[in-house]
């Protein structure tokens, strides 16, 4: 399955492109889970479209604007609008209004083993999976992500200024403790070990704390803003967008702190624009502003793939099924590409 | 970049609290028939917008990491266009109203520094409505509505039927001398056609070659001395490219929170290309505009308007940049 960087044949569909179904839907992927293995993509137009190995894939009229967000919720997805809507959405089709805020825009979802969160402006709304009316949870401006750790314990909630984590103490009361930079802060994850946490910054930057001391540090150099990063293979790396390079930062051992990153070149110098993971492995899919997707194992820069070729638009969305035999891929201007992975 | 989608124009509304912003918002919203507009309103705004996209702003401000304090932004902005520029329909433009008391420069400066909003869309204009009854009183005692006159390309003198003309003489000075370049439309109820102030493209070096400043007399006998004015300078000497980048890069950095605005047209010596430039606070877009025409002469024409000018040697600056 490798193929020399310098002789792909550019404009000749790749064997993924060939194998798989491609669609023209015209309106912007603003992003994709899996379920099992299905993928739910959401569209500018407030679509939801579910995708399986076995059946044409289902259509639902889920907002009645912009799909904001998207996250996994057991066998069902949650998705926040610019509706104003927050809806559960079962794999056969079944929309569920968990609530609405009217003109105010859902900006971002998460769930942990059935309880619920979503952001609208400055406040945080936790749905305990046990109860019908959520806690608010406030912020003094507005929130730019939100992450659950890997254990469901600690919520990280990323805004201007840094990020504020909450959690329950023992009598079940909220409680919240600040990591502060100043600046305004986007996408957060916690590190899959939970040893760090990471934003992407309205500056070409990344912010990281180490939990345990506090101590925190920058991730650099960036052309661009920061769109899209994840953690590989439990927590032996961070991949990231907003270079030419995927950049994969060391955060085995003491972490990344004096070390270089590793940079996966590819052909054309374009912007890396999105990041998924290939599960278990130290191994990436990179999405391109030109629409290209290329499969990278991290520690081997020889070993990279072409699974998508140009379309002309930013990828936007990237999701591998569970059983990781196929993925989705999407861009701005609605090309998709839904494709098993293995040759048969 | 592909640069695949035309870039979507936004105009800024801008105005003191009751001078017509909201009249005039509804005027361009029921004139324009078959248009696509996105309206961005803020909370304490006033209501009855006739729009079926309208969308709630925090009007939340916050500065840069980029070691310039006066590099301010608007966050909701940035994730407000980008969010719009995901819909499926097309926008024509998009319609920002501050509100009564903002400081124009954080709308301005958001489409200078993210790379997203700059690539999808492009400020069009701020158009900033006055209150011909209120406006000398306001800059007196409102900092905020000086700034407003000061950042305009587009003022809308607005309710001049409730004004004698020789007080609108006095109203119009007094915009002229805190801003030479923008342009004066007299209204009653915001009457005005809509290609006065929609896709103007205010902020193109381009247009900064069609539009002609009114070089007035600077006049210095100012009451307050924080007073915006504005300061023009013209030379036909070629100026020293070097000279010229040291001082004026130093003026910026040093001076920038109190430069408002810049525009200008440069002559350099050995240079076959005209340079034009426009700034706001310390940001700058700058580029050669293509060779000077024939029948023109070759002249640097440079406009300031900020507070504090007189203080800032620009005259002796300017001088020293020439090249002889």
């Amino acid at each position: 399955m490798t193929t020399d960087l310098n002789q792909f044949p550019e404009l000749d569909k790749t064997k993924f492109e060939q194998r798989g179904i491609q669609l023209e839907i015209g309106v912007p992927v603003t992003c994709a889970v899996s379920i099992g293995n299905n993928i739910a993509a959401g569209f500018g137009d407030g679509t939801v479209r579910i995708f399986s190995s076995r059946e044409k894939h289902k259509t639902l009229k889920a907002h009645k604007g912009v799909i904001l967000c998207m996250s996994r919720d057991g066998n069902n997805i949650l998705t926040g609008g610019d509706d104003g809507y927050f809806l559960k959405i079962s794999l056969n089709g079944e929309i569920n209004e968990i609530t609405n805020f009217g003109s105010r825009w859902v900006d971002h979802v998460a769930a942990y083993n059935g309880n619920l969160v979503c952001s609208s402006g400055k406040v945080v709304y936790y749905w305990d999976k046990n109860k019908k009316e959520p806690k608010s949870l406030n912020h003094d401006s507005t929130i730019g992500g939100l992450a659950f750790d890997a254990k469901g314990r600690r919520l990280a909630v990323s805004r201007y200024g840094g990020v504020t984590i909450w959690k329950k103490d023992y009598s079940n009361k909220w409680k919240s403790t600040k990591l502060d930079w100043k600046g305004s802060h986007n996408k957060v994850s916690f590190s899959p070990d939970g040893k760090y946490l990471v934003t992407s910054m309205q500056e070409n930057v990344l912010r990281c704390w180490r939990l345990k001391d506090k101590l925190d540090f920058a991730m650099s150099g960036y052309g661009s803003k920061v769109k899209s990063f994840a953690f590989i293979s439990d927590t032996s790396y961070l991949a990231t967008s907003g270079a030419i390079d995927a950049i994969c930062w060391p955060f085995d051992g003491e972490g990344p702190m004096g070390r270089k990153p590793i940079c996966l070149p590819y052909i054309g110098n374009k912007q890396v624009t999105f990041i998924e993971p290939f599960p278990d492995e130290k191994a990436i899919f990179a999405g391109l502003s030109d629409g290209s997707v290329f499969l990278s194992q991290i520690e081997n820069e020889n070993n990279t793939i072409i699974i998508r070729s140009f379309t002309g638009s930013e990828v936007s969305a990237i999701a591998m099924t569970d059983d990781k035999s196929s993925i989705f891929i999407g861009d701005m201007n609605g090309n998709t590409l839904w494709t098993s992975i293995w040759d048969q | 970049m592909e640069e695949t989608n035309r870039q979507v124009p936004v105009t800024v509304l801008t105005g003191f609290l009751g001078a017509g912003k909201t009249t005039l918002l509804n005027r361009i919203l029921t004139e324009q028939h078959g248009k696509k507009y996105a309206v961005i309103v803020n909370e304490f705004g006033e209501q009855g917008i006739d729009n079926d996209l309208v969308v709630d702003a925090d009007e939340e401000v916050f500065e840069m990491n980029n070691g310039c304090i006066c590099c301010t932004v608007r966050g909701d902005l940035i994730r407000i266009l980008s969010g719009l520029m995901k819909r499926a329909d097309k926008l024509d433009a998009i319609i920002v109203e501050t509100t009564g008391l903002a400081d124009p420069a954080p709308v301005a400066q958001t489409f200078f520094v993210d790379q997203d909003v700059a690539n999808k869309t492009k400020l069009d204009a701020i158009v900033t409505v006055a209150d011909a009854v209120h406006l000398s009183s306001q800059i007196e005692d409102h900092h905020e509505a000086e700034e407003q006159i000061a950042f305009g390309d587009v003022i809308l003198l607005n309710k001049i039927d409730l004004v004698k003309d020789e007080n609108i003489e006095v109203v119009t000075k007094r915009i002229r001398k805190i801003n030479p370049f923008a342009k004066i439309i007299k209204t009653t109820k915001c009457g005005t056609p809509l290609k006065e102030i929609l896709n103007l493209d205010a902020f193109s070096l381009k247009r900064i070659l069609e539009v002609e400043p009114d070089f007035l007399e600077s006049d210095h006998d100012h009451e307050h001395d924080d007073d915006v004015t504005s300061l023009s300078f013209v030379s036909d000497t070629p100026l020293d490219m070097e000279k010229f980048q040291n001082w004026f890069g130093k003026l910026l950095q040093t001076k920038g929170q109190d430069i408002m605005r810049t525009k200008g047209i440069l002559n350099f010596k050995d240079e076959n290309d005209r340079y034009v430039f426009q700034g706001v606070h310390m940001l700058m877009d700058a580029s050669p505009m293509g060779k000077w025409p024939e029948n023109k002469k070759r002249s640097s024409r440079l406009v300031f308007i900020g507070r504090n000018l007189d203080t800032m040697n620009l005259k002796e600056g300017f001088e020293a940049c020439k090249s002889e």
